[in-house]
């Protein structure tokens, strides 16, 4: 593989498009021909999340109603707190957050060292061992992972959270990543740090890590985006129910409750409320990671 | 001293630092590559001890009408998913790339869906597609088609999971283009512009070639993707209904850790990643004669 | 404070690129010593094989009383200047400063006191809160020096550290490094590729070319008597003028000019003369006929390119490949005069010059002929 990734794009002017420098207000019409376009698009885009969330707060009576009910009489939260006392949601959340979390702190660790020593320092065998851990990129999980999963379940982790951790703590997306990264950063700010007497550690963790914010934000947020949003691994490693993760109890649950759909909309809106949220805090690092790498999937 | 000096050769301090990331990749990811394709020439239920049985996987899988047929359902989505996604994102992008009123909330709305997980996504269309309640009857009544019974008839719920994935997916597209649209220099539509042409005129003859290594690495991306769909049609339709909607990672599980039948789902994993390959292989080629790369 | 001694150091890269080759070198405690050459000549793989960035592939090299070969850079207590200053972005100017001593686990109040102390000895007092990105170029440069110098080093490593700057910021921080050299007197060993900079800051300087020394002295005596044709070469702005000429019976023929020099062997030389040692007169002194092409009044004194007949001298120390005009068989010449001599392109003029101020190489081995 090449040095650059397949493709590569200035990012940060997606999310700040509007400077208008030197055209003050003439160009700025309040409608434009593109409106026709964007609206139904933008109305496309949004219907399926509008109507999950009316459906939320709906009673069933109202759900079974044709032509479909869309302003529901009496907005009834009380649907959320009655799948919380339906369903070990608080738990799936938990177990989910408590996953996420480590994996996301492990790979920030264990792709940094890695990512580091790629990058800087010239040992046997490195090229060998990064192009093979490149190699591991190009194969979907699903070819890989009945063996996966025997290693896995000799390793005594079946059906434990561990199970989702270990596999995950580092991956060949966040080396490369960040050796890509900590190769643009300035060599001398190192050598230079190393004749004032830091150690190789001390170089990485006081001089390159705190100037690889925007590498570490990117990769923190795939990574948080590809855990919490993980659904074939958990399914084919946790069985008790108290175990699941969020996915995967959203699946149990909406087997239980195929004919309750306002509660079932309403476990889904609570599903995505974290990554909802992660999205609009940190915008910029989703779309780098998007733009930079294909975080999906 | 040199004790010392080997404890700080770069050989030393290289490994140590890789060594803990490398064991994760190959344990997790190496071994598995090489079991995976070990497990295709045995009878293995990943229970008894397995039994070398050669190509026979393989050859069983040419007579496997359930293979054959959730291949070709892989097939119908790809060459649908794909050119409908990536175009979809192209088409979102080249219109959330203008400067007007609301721009931003417009953006959100096409990005949102990018981050919502596939078993979410799913769960909010199989209520939009309900053949009884759904919202999507009722709006394509009023538009004087169907009613439609989505997910579960057997003609249209492929086509129903494409819809969603493409729904899904466009945001992704979007954003790639997106970025890619922003790094053409403004002074190449403006010569092109001084030059004569008409904007249809410059989109074609500026903008899309430019595009290139974008539209090469989403069609590359979104193949690879599409090969593996799962979650969606474990979801959804069970393979179902009749085995309309089998593809091949659902019933390479199916087999695998419902019917015990490891062995055989390990060649079907080797099939896939060798077609992955393969249609990588030859999109590249195609995207090496056809994209125009900068530098 | 230590000597630093290079005995027969060799440093081959990957791929077999010989930076150095067989440098032996020493430089004395509390010396300031230049390391002068064109790019690519190993002066600074020189100075990263003190640093501890480099290890070199033979011979040692020595800090003091100390082989540190096997010394990682943290341990050899030495300090370095970068050229593009290496300050930490993400780090005040106190941090900065602070960073060495932080490192070494000095007590917090001894390092408040030496930053302190620094700061004021280098006027950076109001910038110490300050991020590297809101300093300009000079201060940027006191930053650096600042953070090598804090922690009292045994020796003082600059790469070419004014080469950013402005030239007028340059003649100002040369002084002051002069002055700081005379005030702390640590061995320093200071790489560049600027001849100004090599003649006025030295005690001694090395010049060097192609991984070797080339010539070591005091920079008057290496400017004086260069040692062999890239010295003569690359010392000296404008560059000494080289024509190929042939010396027979103690008598030396360089194209138009003639002159007599007793006990030089017969054979190939070239013939080197500093534009300064020209005068517009002849007088009696040897003298060689010369067509004015361009003139550089330049205030104190005006420059005046032209040519005259015979053939130039490569030294390997050209910048670039100038393409030299060769119209027939003539050798380009620059001369400097008083600012008094009005001189028009085209005009031809006999130069004359002192036989004493000629300088004659072997034009096969390079070497000086005295």
């Amino acid at each position: 593989m090449s040095e650059r990734t397949l493709f590569e794009a200035p990012v940060e002017a997606i999310l700040k498009p509007l400077p208008d420098e030197g055209e003050p207000t003439r160009r700025r019409f309040l409608f434009s021909g593109w409106h026709l376009v964007l609206l139904p698009l933008a109305v496309v885009m949004i219907v399926p999340l509008l109507w999950m969330l009316i459906t939320s707060v709906e009673t069933l009576n109202e759900t079974r109603h044709f032509p479909p009910i869309l302003v529901p009489h009496q907005i009834r939260w009380q649907n959320y707190t009655q799948v919380l006392r339906q369903a070990p949601f608080a738990r799936w959340m938990l177990n989910t957050l408590i996953v996420t979390t480590l994996v996301v702190i492990g790979n920030l660790f264990f792709c940094s060292l890695a990512g580091y020593a790629f990058a800087r320092f010239r040992f046997f065998g490195r090229d060998v061992v990064f192009l093979l851990v490149l190699a591991t990129l190009m194969v979907p999980f699903q070819v890989i992972m009945i063996p996966t999963f025997l290693i896995v379940r000799k390793l005594g982790l079946i059906d434990t959270l561990w199970a989702l951790v270990v596999p995950n703590l580092a991956g060949a997306f966040g080396i490369f990543l960040l050796r890509q990264f900590f190769r643009t950063l300035p060599i001398e700010l190192e050598e230079a740090a190393r004749i004032d007497g830091a150690s190789r550690l001390g170089v990485l963790f006081k001089i390159v890590l705190p100037l690889s914010g925007p590498a570490l934000a990117t990769l923190a947020v795939v990574t948080f985006l590809w855990t919490w949003n993980d659904f074939l691994w958990p399914l084919i490693t946790l069985y008790t129910p108290t175990h699941y993760t969020l996915q995967v109890g959203l699946t149990t649950f909406q087997g239980a409750h195929q004919t309750n759909t306002h509660l079932l909309m309403a476990a889904n809106v609570m599903s995505m409320v974290p990554v909802l949220l992660l999205f609009f805090l940190a915008q910029r690092y989703f779309i780098r990671g998007i733009a930079t790498t294909g975080l999906k999937g | 001293m040199n004790v010392r000096r080997i404890a700080q050769s770069e050989h030393v301090v290289g490994w140590a630092f890789a060594l803990p990331a490398v064991l994760l990749v190959v344990t997790f990811g190496i071994v598995p590559i090489v079991w995976s394709a070990l497990m295709s020439f045995q009878r293995n239920n990943l229970l008894a001890p397995p039994q070398w049985i050669g190509l026979e996987n393989y050859r069983a899988l040419g007579r496997d009408p359930l293979f054959k047929a959730s291949m070709v359902h892989a097939v119908v989505y790809t060459s649908l998913f794909v050119p409908l996604s990536v175009g979809g994102g192209l088409f979102a992008a080249i219109a959330l790339n203008r400067k007007v009123v609301g721009i931003r909330v417009y953006r959100m709305a096409v990005f949102v869906p990018v981050v919502i997980s596939s078993i979410a996504t799913a769960i909010m269309f199989l209520w939009l597609f309900d053949p009884t309640f759904g919202l999507a009857n009722w709006i394509l009544g009023k538009l004087g088609l169907g009613p439609f019974g989505f997910f579960t008839s057997s003609d249209g719920a492929l086509y129903s999971i494409i819809a969603m994935t493409v729904w899904g997916w466009i945001g992704f597209d979007a954003i790639i283009y997106l970025a890619a649209l922003q790094g053409i220099p403004q002074e190449l539509v403006e010569a092109a512009a001084i030059d004569g042409a008409r904007p249809w005129g410059i989109f074609r003859t500026i903008t899309l070639p430019l595009l290139g290594p974008a539209t090469l690495f989403l069609v590359v991306f979104s193949s690879i993707n599409a090969i593996q769909l799962f979650d969606e049609v474990y979801l959804l339709t069970n393979g179902g209904p009749g085995t309309s909607t089998y593809v091949p990672v659902f019933y390479l599980y199916q087999l695998a850790f419902a019917q015990g039948i490891a062995g055989y789902a390990a060649a079907i994993a080797y099939v896939l990643l060798v077609v992955i390959l393969i249609l990588t292989a030859i999109q590249l080629w195609v995207g090496k004669r056809l994209v125009y790369y900068a530098s | 404070m230590a000597e630093v001694v290079f005995d027969g150091v060799t440093k081959v890269f990957p791929g077999e690129t010989v930076a150095l080759d067989d440098l032996t070198l020493e430089i004395a405690d509390g010396e300031f010593m230049i390391l002068v050459g064109p790019s690519g000549c190993g002066k600074t793989t020189a100075l990263r094989c003190v640093a501890g960035l480099e290890r070199p592939t033979r011979g040692t090299i020595r800090v003091g009383d100390r082989v540190v070969n096997d010394v990682t850079p943290r341990d050899r207590d030495v300090a370095m200047v970068f050229q593009n200053y290496a300050l930490y972005p993400h780090m005040s100017v106190y941090r900065n400063l602070a960073f060495g001593l932080r490192q070494r686990r000095v007590p917090k109040a001894e390092i408040d006191r030496r930053v302190r102390e620094i700061s004021a000895m280098l006027g950076l007092d109001d910038l110490l809160r300050r991020r590297p990105a809101q300093l300009s170029g000079g201060q940027r440069q006191r930053v650096a020096m600042g953070r090598a110098l804090v922690r009292e080093p045994r020796a003082f490593l600059l790469d070419e550290p004014l080469s950013n700057l402005d030239a007028k910021l340059r003649v100002q921080m040369r002084a002051e490094l002069k002055r700081l050299h005379a005030r702390l007197g640590i061995t320093t060993i200071y790489v560049t590729h600027d001849q100004t900079e090599a003649m006025t800051l030295g005690d001694r300087i090395a010049v060097m070319s192609n991984g070797r020394l080339q010539q070591l002295g005091a920079p008057q005596e290496v400017y004086d008597h260069p040692a062999n044709l890239f010295v003569a070469g690359f010392i000296g702005s404008p560059p000494m003028n080289l024509v190929r000429g042939r010396a027979e019976g103690g008598r030396v023929v360089a194209g138009d000019l003639t002159f007599e020099r007793s006990r030089i062997p017969d054979g190939e030389v070239a013939v080197g003369i500093r534009p300064e040692a020209l005068s517009p007169s002849a007088d009696g002194t040897p003298s060689f006929e010369f067509l004015v092409d361009v003139v550089e009044p330049l205030g104190d004194e005006v420059v005046v390119h032209g040519t005259t007949t015979g053939s130039t001298v490569e030294t390997g120390a050209e910048e670039e490949e100038v393409p030299t005009q060769v119209e027939g068989a003539r050798a380009p010449i620059t001369a400097r005069f008083d600012p008094g001599v009005r001189l028009a392109p085209g005009e031809r003029l006999r130069l004359g010059v002192r036989p004493d101020r000629i300088h004659v190489f072997d034009l096969r081995t390079g070497a000086a002929i005295p």
